[in-house]
């Protein structure tokens, strides 16, 4: 359990959730204001190269890994999570993506996050505050193929729920991975309806898979309740 | 009652023969039908009393051509008048008028049957379809004369049409239906001649081919009455047709239409006289491109296919002979030449009172910047819709129909260029059908042609089984027709098997560009930038993707990976991999075995020696549990095989000396499908 504390600290990201038991760790936490404004480096906007087949939204690929044997603290999620880069097309996504390692492959405490630009990959963005996400946890093994498909299906604008979709998060665990897809609005059952029958689909998910839905809301109580911070600022 | 029967089939041609065969078991049979008390049970006893009834004077047009779509309507329409009632009481009505001696009317009732499940009526059938109904009741009955004397006839299926009722007339019924196509043809032989077909060698002394005046087709007026027919000596099998109609539910409405396809390798005039060491065998008359035009046509107006697909067709023919004819016939059709000297092309026809076209696609195979596409041939990529006629009156269309005509090259050598054409086929296909995807809507596929390749030989495989692994198979296997030249030297197929630049993926789909209708074009539509996941995966390992991004944050063991490693595991894997594929769902109508005998069926014969080497493909329903199907789920989705054209074995060929001869005049025999679709109810 205590590991599981601390690791709940850093990692997070997506998911809560990774270790069982705990209660979800923070997504992302709470950033300081000042902090805030290191992680968001406006960076120009990235344009589709000539001839290249143009994306409905940019997107932002992130990435975090748990410090082994750091505290947890609110700082160490914002100080762990890094922006990779920015892309606008078919081709220009590949070219990051051919450059990562594939999730499978990462080793301990560790998260990409893929996020339409401008929307940071915590639940205190904006675009996050009132959402929430879709939770499939798999087995050692699954990760890398799911991830792809399910950012293929987000890129290629597949969820069909207009603007909703924030981004997706793969978090590799100790004993399996978490994928999650993030929309804005929780409380929009018809549409996360969708976009838990897309995930169906496109993840070839057999009838039985558990899905979870939980609002950052909730989410953000439970790490408050869990660090005792009910009060504390950070949280929302 | 038999020689009633008879009278009128004989009547039906023209008189001039005297039946021979005199069927007391047909009659017999009808008359058990007669007891039966469900509607087709009802039907049947109509037709019979019709016949009873019919004069001979009065059957003079069209049945042969009515028969077989007739007939098979006819079965199909007892089984969908089990599902709306509508349908049976016209039926039932036109049965009824039939009773009274009209005979026009119940013809038009069973021309129409596959119409009027759809609603269609053509106006032309109904005008000129006189006396059908009888005709095919004879049929029917001569189906037991058939059965009788040519213990080759098989019946597939003994499934009750439309009998809910199981008593003897189940077992009555389905004969009744099944046979009746090639009953015409056996009928009069049998008639003539009690000729056994199989009877072995010294078949052309003992035939004599009954000179018989074919009736004209009955949606074809104008042609002449009186033409010298010579029995094509082929069967017509029906196919198993389980009755799921007697399953649903009444308030279930479901329509379905009726169409045939042949396709018809016609050996171009040019080809065979540059080929003459083929057909020494045969008598030189034959091989007269006017003699065999007839024939052809002939043949042809006989089946009246609904959709003809023909090979080696010769350009100046096509002008000249074939393209009138045809268009008089009341074909539509789509021309296209082989690129380069050859003076043949493939020619997709299809009847304008009964389809529309909505859009053509000509393929030339000829790459000239691509190496390996270096021949010259061609396909024809049809998508046409059919149409509804209610009172003269196109009321609707129903749903997309893709037809696609081919003649791959013939070099056995070349199995690899066979491959990438076959793969630009059905590409095309592939396209066309997604972009009826893209509308909402199912689009069925048929593929016709001379594909020069083998039954289950790789090419056959890729087609039937939607995969073929090719990596190290020999170039000169890929079609399995004999390879006549030095067999030592052979390549191995290795991936790619062709480049990028085709546009053509090992899923034998356009990738990216290539082609209006592809996924990208598609998605544009919706105005949104939406792409699938295998479109997106066909740019994962484009130049631009295998560039580190300038930008991109080194974090060692996690951005530090290099494309190129992880490129041949995954690029074999999901780009171009040692198997090929392709996602639609084909089946061949022949199975390439005479049901009964066993034998090899042969589709193509010269003097080096028969085989199978034309198919007609389709989509086919796949089965669902029958209350699935009263929910309409699948409606419009895959067509069912109902009947087809049975071929025939090499010693048969060979016995009539080989091809062409005066019964067929090609060295390929024709294929001939018959097809339901089912049409939404409105």
């Amino acid at each position: 359990m205590n590991n599981k504390f601390d690791a709940l600290k850093d990692d997070d990201s997506g998911d809560h959730e990774q270790d069982q038991g705990s209660p979800k760790d923070s997504e992302k936490e709470k950033i300081e204001d000042d902090d805030k404004e290191q992680i968001i480096i406006k960076k120009k906007m990235v344009v589709p190269g000539a001839g290249e087949h143009p994306l409905q939204y940019n997107y932002t690929f992130w990435y975090s890994r748990r410090t082994p044997g750091r505290p947890a603290s609110t700082q160490s999620y914002e100080q762990n999570i890094k922006q990779i880069g920015s892309f606008a097309s078919v081709e220009q996504f590949w070219r990051f993506y051919s450059h990562m390692i594939r999730p499978g492959d990462l080793t301990g405490h560790s998260d990409f996050h893929l996020f339409k630009e401008g929307i940071k990959p915590m639940w205190e963005d904006d675009a996050n505050k009132m959402g929430g996400k879709w939770i499939i946890r798999l087995r050692k093994g699954l990760a890398s193929r799911c991830w792809e498909n399910l950012i293929l299906a987000m890129l290629g604008e597949q969820f069909m729920v207009g603007e909703e979709i924030c981004g997706a998060v793969v978090s590799v665990r100790f004993q399996e991975d978490i994928i999650s897809i993030w929309n804005k609005t929780a409380s929009d059952q018809a549409t996360t309806a969708r976009i838990r029958d897309t995930l169906r689909r496109v993840l070839n998910l057999p009838p039985n898979t558990i899905m979870e839905y939980k609002t950052h809301t909730d989410s953000i109580k439970a790490w408050e309740d869990f660090h005792g911070l009910v009060n504390a600022s950070g949280g929302r | 009652m038999g020689d009633t029967k008879y009278t009128v089939n004989e009547s039906s041609l023209k008189g001039e023969k005297t039946q021979l065969v005199t069927n007391e078991e047909p009659l017999m049979a009808v008359l058990q039908k007669d007891t039966i008390n469900d509607v087709a049970a009802n039907t049947c006893e109509i037709h019979s009393a019709s016949k009873e009834k019919v004069e001979p004077p009065k059957l003079e047009d069209g049945e042969i051509v009515g028969h077989h779509m007739t007939k098979c309507t006819d079965g199909e329409g007892i089984n969908a008048g089990g599902i709306s009632p509508q349908e049976e009481l016209l039926v039932q009505l036109t049965y009824l008028q039939t009773e009274e001696g009209i005979h026009k009317h119940a013809c038009q009732a069973q021309k129409l049957k596959p119409s009027e499940t759809s609603n269609m009526v053509r106006v032309q059938a109904e005008e000129s379809n006189s006396g059908c109904s009888g005709d095919k009741r004879l049929e029917d009955k001569t189906v037991f004369e058939a059965t009788e004397c040519w213990d080759e006839y098989v019946i597939l299926s003994g499934d009750v049409n439309s009998n809910a009722a199981g008593n003897e007339g189940v077992l009555l019924n389905p004969l009744l239906f099944n046979t009746q196509p090639h009953l015409d043809v056996g009928v009069q032989l049998d008639a003539q001649t009690s000729w056994h077909f199989p009877a072995g060698p010294g078949l052309t002394q003992e035939v004599q081919c009954p000179l018989w005046h074919f009736p004209v087709a009955s949606y074809y007026p104008q042609l002449e009455l009186t033409m010298p027919f010579e029995v094509v000596w082929r069967e017509w099998d029906e196919c198993n047709q389980k009755d799921q109609s007697s399953l649903i539910p009444f308030s279930v409405k479901k329509m379905s239409m009726d169409f045939t396809v042949m396709s018809y390798n016609i050996l171009a005039q040019d080809l065979l006289e540059a080929n003459k060491q083929l057909y020494v065998q045969c008598p030189l008359e034959v091989l007269d491109w006017t003699y065999r035009c007839s024939l052809l046509l002939k043949e042809i107006e006989n089946w009246t296919p609904d959709i003809l697909c023909l090979q080696e067709v010769q350009e100046n023919h096509y002008h000249e002979q074939l393209y009138p004819a045809l268009s008089q016939m009341g074909y539509t059709c789509v021309y296209k030449r082989r690129t380069g000297t050859k003076t043949d092309g493939c020619a997709t026809c299809y009847r304008s009172t009964c389809f529309a076209e909505v859009a053509v696609t000509k393929l030339e195979f000829f790459r000239p910047e691509l190496e390996m596409l270096d021949r010259h041939n061609v396909g024809i990529v049809l998508l046409i819709r059919p149409l509804i006629v209610q009172e003269a009156v196109v009321t609707a269309v129903g749903p997309p129909l893709c037809v696609a005509n081919t003649h791959l090259l013939f070099n056995p050598k070349k199995g690899d260029v066979k491959l990438a054409q076959l793969a630009i086929l059905l590409a095309e296909i592939d396209a066309v059908v997604k972009s009826c995807k893209a509308k909402g809507e199912h689009c069925n596929v048929v593929v016709c042609g001379d594909f020069n390749s083998v039954p289950h030989m790789p090419l056959h495989q890729l087609i039937i089984t939607g995969e073929l692994y090719y990596q190290g198979l020999p170039a000169n296997m890929i079609s399995g027709q004999e390879d006549q030249s030095n067999k030592h030297c052979y390549r191995h197929l290795r991936a790619p098997l062709w480049p990028n630049s085709l546009g053509i993926n090992d899923l034998c789909q356009y990738t990216a560009n290539t082609n209006n209708h592809t996924s990208e074009s598609t998605s544009q539509k919706s105005e949104k930038r939406q792409y699938t996941r295998e479109f997106i995966l066909q740019f994962r390992y484009c130049p631009a993707a295998c560039v580190r991004p300038q930008d991109l944050i080194l974090i060692p063991g996690v951005t530090n990976i290099n494309p190129e490693n992880s490129r041949d595991d995954q690029q074999q894997d999901k780009r171009f991999r040692h198997i090929l594929r392709h996602m639609l769902d084909l089946e061949s109508v022949y199975k390439h075995f005479l049901p009964r005998s066993g034998c090899p069926e042969i589709t193509t014969l010269h003097a080096e020696g028969g085989n199978t080497v034309d198919y007609i493909f389709y989509s086919p329903k796949r089965d669902f549990a029958p209350d699935q199907k009263a929910y309409g789920k699948s409606a419009g989705e895959g067509l069912k095989l109902t009947g087809f054209l049975s071929l025939l074995s090499e010693d048969v060929l060979w016995s009539m000396n080989g091809l062409p001869n005066h019964i067929f005049p090609s060295d390929h025999l024709s294929l001939l499908a018959r097809f339901q679709l089912d049409i939404n109810a409105e």
